[in-house]
């Protein structure tokens, strides 16, 4: 027996199902096929192009599927369709059609699509570039696609199995036992989603997963090629495609990582850009043994060592994004980590190890069955060359970001260490800390060696030109680093050895580029990237080390990458401040005043909070600078609680960052009294905390917003004019109705900019000339509206953003001439 | 290659150390008794809100700290004193906290809190109606 349910449209989620199941056996095709072409490549030319042909149109049936499924669930989407969970859980109607893409990103099924689907760009791509190497690198391509395919294919064997999700499931499926969906018309109840995660309502949420994704998938293609040069014993044709992908995936992937740390910054309220949670390392990661990849391929380009390192690394960087996935999704992070997202089961904890288990048997199959044939070089390696050093470089780099992932996955392997120990782990206990004192050494190396390593050449260096070009750059970076060490009052040793690291690095780039490369543009591609980089390193140097609270008293330095001592903690403790209604307070260099918050009541779901910041000279009391900050806060969304929003101020060397740790919620202090005041003659003043209003007489026309007319209502107004203490602000006008001779209503009105309420209680007749008017008002004590409000400043953090911009230009210069030096040789 | 592999015997010694550095840093969960056993130490302990009797939060004295009450996995309760600011969102919803800070005196004072909240689809009501 089944219910005929009324009011749900079945067709977008049944053509969503539908292509959902294409695309996943248009994969399994392409991937056969491809593996076909590529076994009968050397036996049997005509059978190996068929197989590709097949292969092919099958990874376009594939795509195009993908797309199909992104289309029916953005309509889904689009028109809040809530009979579905995905647009239930995600979304709701008064979401602004900006934020509808980011309902994708917020659920696992989505995100996996947008990793699908740029697989699927990239993949296209491969097909029409990759050669000799096209069927070997679709295989894996294909074979990723459909291990991805099956995480939303929701496919149940018998009660207990489930593989995957899919995102076309409906509500009354997913919520089977709930009583309201035996209602056939069930969906006349359901009139609105869940909502879409608050502090995902942000613009870097509507571009940083696609851009993030986008390289997490970069990382796929240089996976699979050294998966194919193996596969073919071909250890040539890979480099070029390989170095391109690398260079690409370099940059969109730490593009996409930074605007992580942006959105971090912009929108959540840790204090920061970045706090290596276990989500940022997790994307971290890939990209550092990427890098790392990079620069030993360099290597193997140029002197045919480092074959070995280069394929772990490349391969590795794959399996990282997975592994990544893997920690961040599954829930095994829950105790450690402020956002990983809540786990969605063991289904997906043991698909995902059986995804990993698979590829890592691909690739250590693969690296141990060719091992012997590997391309090694027998001699030794001269010491000053580029290529010991770029492979010192790189395998310094590998280091830190083993660190990193090895005290992320802590709570992974805490039941092991928990045997040997017989106590539970946990992770440090200051996080930020602990990350710090290791990676500021790899900080360190990598400063000098990215900068030294230009001034080594490949194979052979004249050590003695060398020599005197590193020393000359050596003394400017030790005398630009002593003035920054002198003005910044950087005293710990070896955060004043990494401020020396990063100067040399960023004077050895520009030295190199200008006076050795002659600053030709196509060249400049490494020296860039380098200068960027070590200007991101100097920027978070400079940022974090005297990031400091001006919301305390006592105002000073703070080391925030110092001891955890008990002053610190007390330090710490004391970092909100308390900020009443227009009492201005003393913060740092400034006198910061609560103006009062922005919202209607019941209209507005996020409340805008004014604070003005006055800078007062000591000497002539007179305001120098000053500015608004407008750090909002949702205050108890459907019941969550405050979820507050940072404000920032940007100077060119600092930013002034503000952000609400506690409100008053209006909506919980309308207890406040009202107290009546009897006016009978115009001009009558009722005086208000902060000003007063004037009594202009009773009228019959009626301007209140609130009061909508009705046949046979007596209407009656009491008109006030309201001041404050800057003047007048607005006419306000409490209504008194008496419906058709028998009840009456109360209409008040209100002037939210002062927070007063007025309401118009009773008229007394006591002769023809003489009409009382009862006012009630109710007005909120400044001492009951108050915020308390944390501000920090990050000095420098400019240099940040402006070093990831210019490691990404050089990136991309770098991409442009491996493009170009290919164009070239097919032109020849 | 001779000097290669010294400079690899550095690189992994370098790696070795820098892991049990990390690893020496690892703290422990603990219970608030095994906790006061070492006063002042820094540790983590796992336990549950005690929503009966509240969070006492008053800004106007202090804004940088709020007193609780817990109760850690073995059933027992502990006074708690947050220094480090504001109680964070949704912890009267929380369904178990982790909290990062030292006994003394048969007190809990902690700096830091991580909460375990309710997935959003179990436990939030539907929107059912208009709910006039």
């Amino acid at each position: 027996m089944t219910t005929q349910f009324i009011g749900e449209h079945l067709l977008p989620g049944r053509l969503g199902s539908f292509f959902v199941v294409l695309s996943f056996v248009a994969a399994l095709v392409s991937t056969f096929s491809y593996f076909k072409a590529a076994s009968t490549e050397a036996t049997d030319i005509e059978a190996s192009k068929t197989w590709r042909t097949l292969a092919r149109s099958s990874f376009w049936i594939h795509a195009l599927s993908i797309v199909a499924i992104f289309v029916a669930l953005f309509y889904i989407i689009e028109n809040h369709l809530f009979e579905y969970q995905y647009a239930w859980q995600h979304s709701s109607r008064d979401l602004p059609a900006k934020y509808l893409l980011s309902c994708f990103w917020e659920g696992q099924q989505g995100s996996f699509m947008l990793w699908m689907f740029w697989h699927c760009v990239l993949g296209l791509i491969v097909m029409y570039t990759a050669k000799g190497l096209e069927t070997r690198t679709m295989t894996i391509v294909g074979l990723t696609q459909a291990f991805l395919g099956t995480m939303i294919l929701g496919l149940y064997f018998g009660k207990e199995i489930q593989v995957g999700d899919t995102p076309f499931q409906l509500l009354r499926v997913t919520m089977q036992n709930a009583p309201i969906f035996a209602q056939p018309n069930y969906m006349s109840f359901i009139t609105d989603g869940n909502g879409l995660n608050i502090s995902l309502q942000n613009y870097w949420m509507v571009i940083h997963p696609p851009v993030l994704f986008l390289g997490f998938a970069l990382t796929l293609i240089p996976f699979a090629l050294m998966i194919a040069a193996l596969w073919k014993k071909d250890y040539t044709s890979f480099v070029k495609p390989a170095l391109g992908w690398s260079l690409a995936c370099g940059a969109v992937l730490g593009t996409g990582i930074m605007m992580g740390g942006r959105w971090a910054y912009e929108s959540l309220n840790f204090g920061g850009y970045w706090a290596w949670d276990p989500v940022e390392n997790a994307s971290l990661v890939p990209w550092l043994v990427l890098v790392a990849g990079l620069h030993t391929l360099l290597v193997y380009k140029a002197t045919g060592r480092a074959f070995v390192a280069t394929v772990v690394f490349l391969l590795l960087s794959n399996l990282l994004v997975w592994y990544s996935t893997f920690l961040t999704r599954t829930g095994v992070l829950t105790k450690t980590s402020v956002h990983a997202f809540t786990g969605d089961g063991h289904a997906l904890y043991y698909h995902l190890l059986l995804v990993i288990a698979v590829l890592l048997l691909i690739s250590l199959t693969l690296l141990i069955r060719r091992w012997k044939q590997l391309p090694t070089i027998k001699t030794e390696e001269d010491v000053l060359t580029r290529e010991f050093w770029m492979f010192v470089g790189a395998a310094v780099v590998f280091i830190g970001s083993l660190h990193i992932i090895l005290v992320t996955s802590e709570p992974v392997y805490a039941p092991l260490i928990k045997m040997f120990t017989g106590k539970e782990p946990a992770p440090a206990i200051n996080v930020m800390q602990s990350y710090n004192n290791v990676q500021v050494w790899i900080a360190v190396v990598i400063g000098l060696l990215s900068g030294m390593v230009l001034y080594f050449k490949y194979k052979k260096t004249d050590a003695r030109t060398a020599w005197r070009r590193i020393g000359t750059v050596a003394l400017i970076a030790l005398a630009m680093s002593v003035t920054i060490q002198y003005l910044q009052h950087i005293t710990m040793f070896q955060y004043a050895l990494m401020l020396f690291t990063c100067c040399f690095s960023i004077v050895a780039s520009i030295f190199y580029g200008i006076a050795i490369q002659k600053a030709k543009f196509r060249n400049l591609g490494p020296v860039t990237a380098h200068l960027g980089f070590g200007m991101v390193l100097l920027g978070i140097l400079l940022s974090s080390y005297n990031k400091h609270t001006i919301s305390y008293n006592t105002a000073g330095l703070s080391l925030n990458m110092g001891k955890a001592t008990a002053e610190e903690n007390a330090r710490e403790s004391n970092e909100n401040q308390i900020l009443f209604l227009g009492t201005p307070t003393a913060m740092g260099d400034y006198f910061a005043t609560y103006l009062g918050d922005s919202s209607v009541p019941g209209k507005d779901k996020r409340q805008y909070f004014r604070v003005r910041f006055d800078r007062i000279d000591s000497n002539t009391h007179k305001v120098t600078e000053s500015f608004m900050l407008y750090p909002d806060a949702f205050i108890n969304p459907k019941g969550m609680g405050l979820t507050s929003n940072p404000d920032t101020k940007h100077y060119l060397d600092h930013d002034i960052y503000t952000f609400i740790n506690q409100a008053l919620d209006k909506s919980k202090s309308d207890t406040s009294q009202y107290y009546t005041h009897s006016l009978s003659h115009a001009g009558d003043t009722i005086f208000l905390n902060d000003g007063y209003m004037v009594y202009q007489g009773l009228k019959r026309e009626i301007n209140n917003k609130n009061y909508e007319a009705m046949q046979g209502d007596l209407p009656v107004c009491a008109a006030f004019r309201v001041y404050n203490l800057q003047g007048f602000v607005q006419e306000l006008d409490p209504v008194y109705v008496i419906e058709g001779n028998q009840s009456t209503l109360k209409v008040e009105d209100t002037v939210h900019s002062m927070d007063v309420y007025a309401r118009l209680d009773n008229i007394k007749v006591i002769s023809k000339d003489s009409v009382t008017a009862d006012i009630a008002i109710r007005q909120t004590d400044p001492k009951d509206d108050f915020i308390v409000l944390k501000a920090l400043v990050f000095p420098y953090i400019n240099v940040l953003w402006a070093g990831v911009i210019v490691m990404v230009l050089g990136f991309f210069i770098s991409l442009g001439k491996v493009l170009g030096g290919r164009k070239k040789t097919a032109s020849e | 290659m001779k000097k290669t592999h010294i400079v690899l015997l550095i690189l992994v010694v370098a790696a070795i150390s820098a892991m049990s550095a990390a690893m020496l840093n690892f703290s422990t969960y603990e219970t608030f008794k095994s906790a006061s056993a070492e006063q002042g130490k820094f540790f983590h302990v796992i336990g549950f809100l005690d929503k009966g009797k509240g969070i006492q939060y008053d800004p106007k004295t202090d804004p940088n700290k709020f007193t609780f009450y817990a109760k850690d996995k073995s059933g027992n309760v502990s006074k708690v004193i947050y220094i480090a600011g504001a109680p964070p969102q949704d912890m009267d919803k929380s369904e178990q906290l982790v909290m990062k800070g030292y006994e003394k005196d048969g007190t809990f004072y902690c700096n830091g809190i991580q909460m375990k909240c309710p997935s959003k689809y179990k436990n939030k009501d539907m929107n059912v109606g208009d709910n006039s």
